[in-house]
C-alpha cells in the first residue's frame, strides 16, 4: 500500500524565551491510505503538535514529512492551499462561524473555494447525511448540543470528500453518549474509504475502538499497535 | 465567486457598523471638498480662458498708412513673436466704431472739422505671451515698431484672475488631501475591526484551503465599498448643491467674470472622483491587512 502519511526522523522543538520544548523527539510513522489510526498519549505528549505538522500548521525543526504526496518542507504558500483542501480537520471545539446556520457553516467551505452553487446544495446535504445532522440544516450554532455542533464540524471536514481527516481529541467536550454517536460517525466516514487519524489522551478509547494505536510519551513515540 | 466575495465584504461592512460609516462620511467630505474646489477651479478656468481669448493689445499708429503699406505692416506685426493675430483698423474704420458706440449722440462726431483718431493696429496675444513677463516683451516689442506711436493694453489683470485660480486649485488639494489621509486612516481602522470580526473566518479559511487572494479580496473589497459609497455621496451634495447654487450664482459672475453658466463637473472628472473613492476605501482596506 502507498504511505499517505510519512513521517521520518521528526523533532518539533518549541522555545519559551530561553527555554527549548522538545515537542517531539525523532518521531518516525507511516501511514498508508485507508487506515483507521489512533494517536493516544498522555496530556503534553505531542499528539496535536504531530497533527499540526501533518497539515502544514507548521514546520518541523528537523526531519521529513510526506502527506499525499506533498514533501511539506518544501511547499509554496499555494501548494499549502492545494494540502489542505485534500485534508479535513476537526478539533475539541467545533469551530463554527456563531453567525451562520449549520447548511451556511458548511457551505461555506464549498463557498470559499469557488464551487458552483448548484453543487452545494447536493453535497452540503450528503455530508449533513453522513453525520447524521439533515434536519438541524437551519439552526444556529448556539441551538445545538456540543454533540451536534461537533457533527457540524465534521460535515465541514468532510464534506469536500477529502482522502484524509485529521481529529484531534474530537470527543473532549462530550459526554458518553454523544461520544458515541461522534466514533460512530468517524467510523462511517473511514468506511467510505478515507484515511483517519484521531487523536485522543485516553487510552480507553482507544482499546475500544480495537484500530492500530500509536501511543506517544514525551513526545516519541513508545508504542505502535494492532 | 464574485458573488460570495461581494456577500462577505457586505457582511463585514455591517460588522463594522459605526466605524464603517465614519470611514464613509469622511470619504463622503473630502470628495466632496475636492469635488467641490475643482468645481469652483474649473469655472475659473472657463474664465479665464475667456477673458484670454478678449486680451486686445492696441497699437496706436503715427499717422495713417496707405492700404498697400498697411498691408506689408500687418504682415510685418503678425511675425512679432507673441503675436497671434493682427488687425488693421484704419481712421474711418475708427471713426465708423466710434458713432455705433456713441449711437444717438453719434451726431457730435459730425460736427468735428476733421477725424481725430488715429489709425491702429489691434493685436491678439498669443497664449504663451499671456503671462506678465511674455506680455511686458510682447508690449515693448510693439513699441519698438518705427510706425508705432503709443501702445495700450494689459494681461496682467488676466494674470491674476488665473493666479487666483490656480492658488484656489492648491488650496482644494490641500484641503482634500488631509481629509482623505483621515479617510484612509479611518477606513483602515474599520477594516482592522472587520479582520478582528472576521478572525474565524479567516482561521477556518485558512484550515480548509483557500487561496490568500479569497482570504484577503473581502477586505479589499469592503474598503472599496466603503469608498464607493462615499464618493456617491459626495456626488450627490456636490449635484444638488451646484444646481440650487448655480442659477442663483449666474447673474452675478456673469457680471464680473463674463461668465454665463457656471458648469458642472465634466463626466470624466466624475468618474475620476468615483475612481478616487474606491482607490481611497481598497488602500484603507489593504494598509489594514499589512497592518494585520
Ligand atoms: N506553541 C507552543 N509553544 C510552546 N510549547 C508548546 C506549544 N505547543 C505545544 N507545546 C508543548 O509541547 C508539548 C506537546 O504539546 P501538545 O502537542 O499540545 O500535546 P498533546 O496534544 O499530546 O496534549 C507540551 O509540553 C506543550 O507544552
Ligand atoms: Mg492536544
Amino acid at each position: 500500500m502507498p504511505a499517505m502519511i510519512e513521517v521520518v526522523r521528526v523533532w518539533k522543538v518549541y522555545s519559551v524565551g530561553p527555554v527549548k520544548v522538545p515537542a517531539l523527539s525523532d518521531v518516525c510513522l507511516r501511514i498508508t491510505k485507508g487506515e483507521f489510526v489512533v494517536l493516544t498519549g498522555p496530556s503534553g505528549a505531542g499528539k496535536t503538535t504531530l497533527l499540526r505538522l501533518l497539515y502544514r500548521d507548521d514546520l518541523p525543526t528537523e526531519g521529513d514529512i510526506q502527506v499525499l504526496g506533498y514533501d511539506l518542507g518544501r511547499l509554496r504558500q499555494g501548494e499549502v492551499a492545494a494540502l489542505r483542501r485534500s485534508i479535513g480537520v476537526v478539533f475539541q471545539d467545533a469551530k463554527l462561524l456563531p453567525v451562520r446556520t449549520v447548511y451556511e457553516n458548511v457551505a461555506f467551505v464549498l463557498r470559499v473555494l469557488g464551487t458552483p452553487r448548484r453543487e452545494i446544495t447536493q453535497r452540503v446535504f450528503d455530508a449533513l447525511r453522513v453525520v447524521g445532522l439533515s434536519s438541524r440544516a437551519q439552526a444556529y450554532p448556539a441551538q445545538l448540543s456540543q454533540g451536534e455542533a461537533q457533527r457540524a464540524s465534521l460535515a465541514r471536514a468532510i464534506v469536500r470528500k477529502p482522502p484524509l481527516l485529521l481529529a484531534d481529541e474530537p470527543t473532549g467536550n462530550l459526554d458518553q453518549a454523544m461520544e458515541a454517536e461522534i466514533l460512530d460517525v468517524l467510523r462511517d466516514i473511514w468506511a467510505g474509504g478515507t484515511t483517519v487519524v484521531l487523536a485522543t489522551h485516553r487510552a480507553d478509547l482507544a482499546r475500544m475502538l480495537r484500530r492500530r494505536t500509536i501511543t506517544l510519551g514525551s513526545g516519541r513515540v513508545v508504542k505502535d499497535e494492532g | 465567486m464574485l458573488g460570495f466575495l461581494i456577500g462577505e465584504a457586505v457582511r463585514d461592512l455591517r460588522r463594522a457598523g459605526r466605524v464603517a460609516v465614519s470611514a464613509v462620511v469622511l470619504i463622503t467630505l473630502s470628495l466632496a471638498a475636492l469635488g467641490g474646489f475643482w468645481l469652483l477651479s474649473l469655472n475659473l478656468e472657463r474664465a479665464v480662458a475667456r477673458w484670454r481669448e478678449r486680451v486686445r493689445v492696441i497699437v496706436y499708429l503715427k499717422r495713417e498708412p496707405a492700404p498697400s503699406e498697411a498691408k506689408a505692416l500687418v504682415e510685418r506685426v503678425r511675425e512679432v513673436p507673441g503675436v497671434a493675430g493682427v488687425l488693421y483698423i484704419s481712421k474711418t474704420d475708427a471713426l465708423v466704431s466710434l458713432k455705433q458706440l456713441l449711437g444717438k449722440d453719434a451726431s457730435v462726431v459730425a460736427q468735428l472739422p476733421a477725424n481725430p483718431l488715429p489709425a491702429s493696429l489691434e493685436v491678439t496675444p498669443a497664449a504663451a505671451a499671456a503671462t506678465p513677463e511674455g506680455a511686458r516683451a510682447l508690449l515693448e516689442r510693439l513699441s519698438a515698431l518705427p510706425e508705432a506711436d503709443e501702445v495700450a493694453g494689459s494681461v496682467d489683470w488676466v494674470e491674476r484672475l488665473s493666479q487666483w485660480q490656480r492658488l484656489l486649485t492648491t488650496i482644494g488639494l490641500g484641503i482634500g488631501v488631509v481629509l482623505a489621509v483621515a479617510a484612509l486612516l479611518t477606513v483602515t481602522t474599520a477594516t482592522t475591526l472587520i479582520l478582528h470580526a472576521r478572525r474565524q473566518e479567516t482561521e477556518i479559511m485558512r484550515l480548509v484551503g483557500a487561496s490568500e487572494m479569497t482570504i484577503r479580496l473581502p477586505l479589499l473589497l469592503q474598503g472599496m465599498l466603503q469608498g464607493l459609497t462615499g464618493a456617491v455621496i459626495a456626488l450627490a451634495a456636490l449635484v444638488a448643491t451646484h444646481s440650487v447654487v448655480a442659477p442663483r450664482l449666474e447673474p452675478l459672475v456673469n457680471i464680473t467674470l463674463d461668465l454665463p453658466q457656471l458648469a458642472f463637473l465634466s463626466p470624466i472628472n466624475v468618474l475620476a472622483l468615483v475612481l478616487a473613492g474606491a482607490l481611497l476605501g481598497g488602500l484603507g482596506g489593504w494598509l489594514a491587512r499589512a497592518k494585520a
